[in-house]
């Protein structure tokens, strides 16, 4: 076991320096700098000087080669020094990235808890409720909003929810008057912005993970060992529940894994349809921007959190399947 | 026809087997949803082959000054309208022009008179008002699907954008597919050293944030095309097709009918394209299906960022993003593009569930 973690340890970090090392050549190629790609700068009467570039480049060291400079963005990432946002007046990264997480938990938390609290009983129920027309009706449905856009469906809600019917807040995170409002209120205000984008976040893989578990139940049952629970007479809520849902737990934990990265790397174009302030915004944001450093840091925190949902999933694997070992 | 090289699939009486392919065919064809779908793709398809006859200012065929002309071929290729309109200073506005310059002039006009790339203006057609611009173009008799804010006819914009969406999605999994099938088919035949380096390659792509590489390449370039997406999208989004190509050789390069070809002499590439690349064709094309709908996602996605293809641009995304700035009032400049864009998920999805159920053989051994 030990070996295996060094082994895919040692692998994940040679992929890791890989992986960063093509970033940040890319985007170091993009045309413009951190200096020159800043909106506000397009203003002629703000515009700095060539010679205050040059110093300025100098200074944040963007006169060096991008090879140069990436060893020593490494070197400094070794002692935990993510580098600062040069547009954003010289923030450190790692405080940049902090302040959007809750944002960004907020909304990829509640809609995994959801997605499992709705998926799981649904698969069931499908399952137990197999060829019937409702059963039949509800997976329709499922199939065709696994299919349906996010972002599209994102637009349609809030034409129809804030619109419309103008019960929920068009945008934003919170209301202008937030501060003055009770906590009570707050967090109510929270809610109402949340609930578009949770739900734009939910149902996809709602769909997707009922479709998966009604597969895979599919396949379970028409096992020998269901057929002798049955003959034996055990009641058929504690077939399904105990003998053949506990058979699909393999392939669902593996998938709990991979969903790890997607809890904070939000997403890019539901966030700037809802102006939520999470990580795809500030993604999306340093790109435009040139904001090498926390694109780099934004990247270096998703590869990481892929590679060990990764290997989480190897493990698990062998957590939940005793066949299964890594000696 | 290709020999069935597959005697798995062939039947066992006397008939003349249909081969894999042929089978294949049959099982899908009796999806109903699946067929529905093809039905819709191919209908699309001729949409977008036939865009400027349903729908444009340029006539489909004219008589002027005693010469035949197809102007509406302009709206494929500039440079094929004829240079005699420009050189008489039609600037594109054909049923005015046509008959004060030469009265004995006919042409025959696409069924809907609009313009995805310009906004219809008052009187270019007898008795017709020019097209709403603002917030006021909801749809109505002459602009079906309503106007965008410059005017412009949102339903000429879709069935023109139809081409962007379908070739986006063909040509770059068309560019993925080779490349998939190429990197997965060495790393699985040949094994040893090549693969440890191509899949370390392939994991390397697929942890690198598309989005990142995507919009990093299209920054690269000045003036985006829609050849440049494809390119684009192709070049990032073949790993899942090499990972399963990889891993369809790997299994193949085993079975008796390899070692029988090598035992005949056949060369190595021999072997892998004819024979391994064959027997691989059908697993690999259900995520090609599947490919192709993430593609026309990502290609409208893009455009609703505002990186897609540089404008005039007529993309389902690029109307999703003018739609999403006067949101309050403009709701058709989003749901009819929006549906547009679920359908066609929608649709190929539905292929793509087709074909596996239809070549995957352990579904197949279930069903008899």
């Amino acid at each position: 076991m030990a070996s295996y973690l060094i082994r895919r340890l040692a692998l994940a970090s040679l992929t890791l320096l890989l992986i960063t090392f093509v970033v940040y050549a890319l985007i170091r190629n993009m045309p413009g700098t951190p200096l020159t790609a800043d909106p506000a700068m397009m203003d002629p009467s703000k515009q700095i000087s060539p010679e205050e570039i040059d110093r300025l480049n100098r200074l944040y060291g963007l006169d060096k080669p991008w090879h140069v400079a990436y060893f020593s963005w490494l070197k400094n990432v070794v002692q935990l020094d993510f580098g600062r946002s040069i547009s954003q007046n010289n923030a450190p990264v790692a405080e940049l990235i902090r302040e959007r997480v809750p944002a960004t938990m907020l909304l990829s938390v509640s809609s995994l808890v959801l997605t499992y609290l709705l998926s799981i009983p649904l698969g069931l129920w499908s399952t137990v409720k197999s060829g019937t027309r409702t059963e039949r009706t509800v997976s329709t449905v499922l199939y065709m909003l696994y299919s349906l856009p996010s972002f599209v469906a994102a637009l349609f809600l809030q034409i129809l929810l804030a619109v419309k019917l103008q019960w929920l807040p068009l945008y934003g995170m919170s209301s202008d008057n937030f501060e003055t409002l009770s906590t009570v209120g707050k967090t109510w205000d929270v809610f109402l912005h949340a609930l578009m984008p949770i739900i734009c976040f939910t149902y996809g893989s709602l769909a997707y993970y009922s479709r998966f578990i009604r597969a895979n139940m599919q396949e379970v049952v028409r096992q020998d060992y269901i057929r002798t629970a049955r003959a034996k007479g055990v009641s058929p809520g504690v077939v399904v529940w105990r003998h053949a849902f506990r058979n699909t737990l393999i392939p669902l934990v593996t998938l709990i894994g991979l969903t790890l990265p997607s809890l904070l790397s939000g997403a890019v174009i539901l966030e700037q349809i809802f102006t939520w302030p999470g990580m795809g915004r500030l993604y999306f944001e340093a790109i435009g921007r040139r904001d090498y450093d926390t694109i780099m840091g934004l990247t270096l925190m998703f590869s990481v959190l892929t590679l060990l949902g990764q290997l989480l999933a190897d493990l698990l694997y062998a957590v939940v399947d005793p066949r299964v070992t890594y000696d | 026809m290709p020999e069935p090289t597959n005697n798995m699939m062939m039947e066992e009486n006397d008939q003349a087997s249909l081969g894999f392919w042929g089978e294949a065919w049959q099982r899908f064809r009796r999806r109903r949803l699946a067929m529905l779908a093809l039905c819709f793709v191919v209908f699309m398809c001729l949409m977008a082959m036939f865009a400027p006859l349903i729908v444009g200012t340029k006539p489909i065929v004219c008589k002027y000054k005693g010469n035949i002309y197809f102007p509406c071929l302009g709206y494929y290729n500039r440079s094929w309208e004829n240079p005699i309109f420009r050189k008489d200073r039609f600037r594109n506005r054909y049923p005015k022009n046509l008959k004060t310059k030469d009265p004995e002039s006919w042409a025959f006009f696409p069924l809907v008179y609009q313009d995805p790339y310009r906004r219809v203006r008052d009187g270019e057609w007898e008795d017709r008002p020019g097209n709403p611009s603002g917030t006021d173009g909801s749809p109505s008799r002459l602009n079906w699907f309503g106007t965008n804010q410059q005017g412009y006819d949102v339903f000429a914009q879709m069935v023109h954008g139809t081409q962007i969406a379908l070739s986006v999605g063909f040509v770059s999994m068309g560019i993925a597919g080779v490349i998939g099938l190429t990197i997965g088919a060495l790393a699985g035949y040949l094994g040893g050293w090549v693969d440890v380096l191509l899949s370390r390659v392939i994991e390397l792509v697929m942890c690198i944030p598309s989005l990142v590489l995507i919009l990093a390449l299209v920054a690269m370039l000045d003036d985006v095309t829609n050849f440049h997406l494809m390119a684009i999208v192709g070049c990032t989004s073949w790993t899942g097709i090499a990972r399963l190509a990889r891993a369809e050789f790997l299994k193949l390069k085993q079975m008796e009918f390899i070692t029988a070809a090598r035992a005949m002499g056949a060369s190595r590439w021999r072997i892998m394209f004819r024979h391994v690349l064959r027997n691989s064709l059908a697993p690999v094309l259900v995520p090609i299906t599947f490919g192709i709908a993430a593609a026309i996602l990502i290609e409208s996605g893009l455009s609703y960022l505002g990186f897609g293809a540089s404008p005039p641009n007529p993309s389902w995304g690029t109307l999703l993003k003018s739609g999403r700035s006067t949101i309050q009032q403009t709701w058709w400049l989003i749901v009819f593009p929006g549906v547009a864009i679920f359908l066609t998920v929608l649709a190929y999805n539905l292929i793509g569930e087709g074909l596996q159920e239809a070549t995957d053989p352990r579904l197949r051994q279930d069903s008899h």
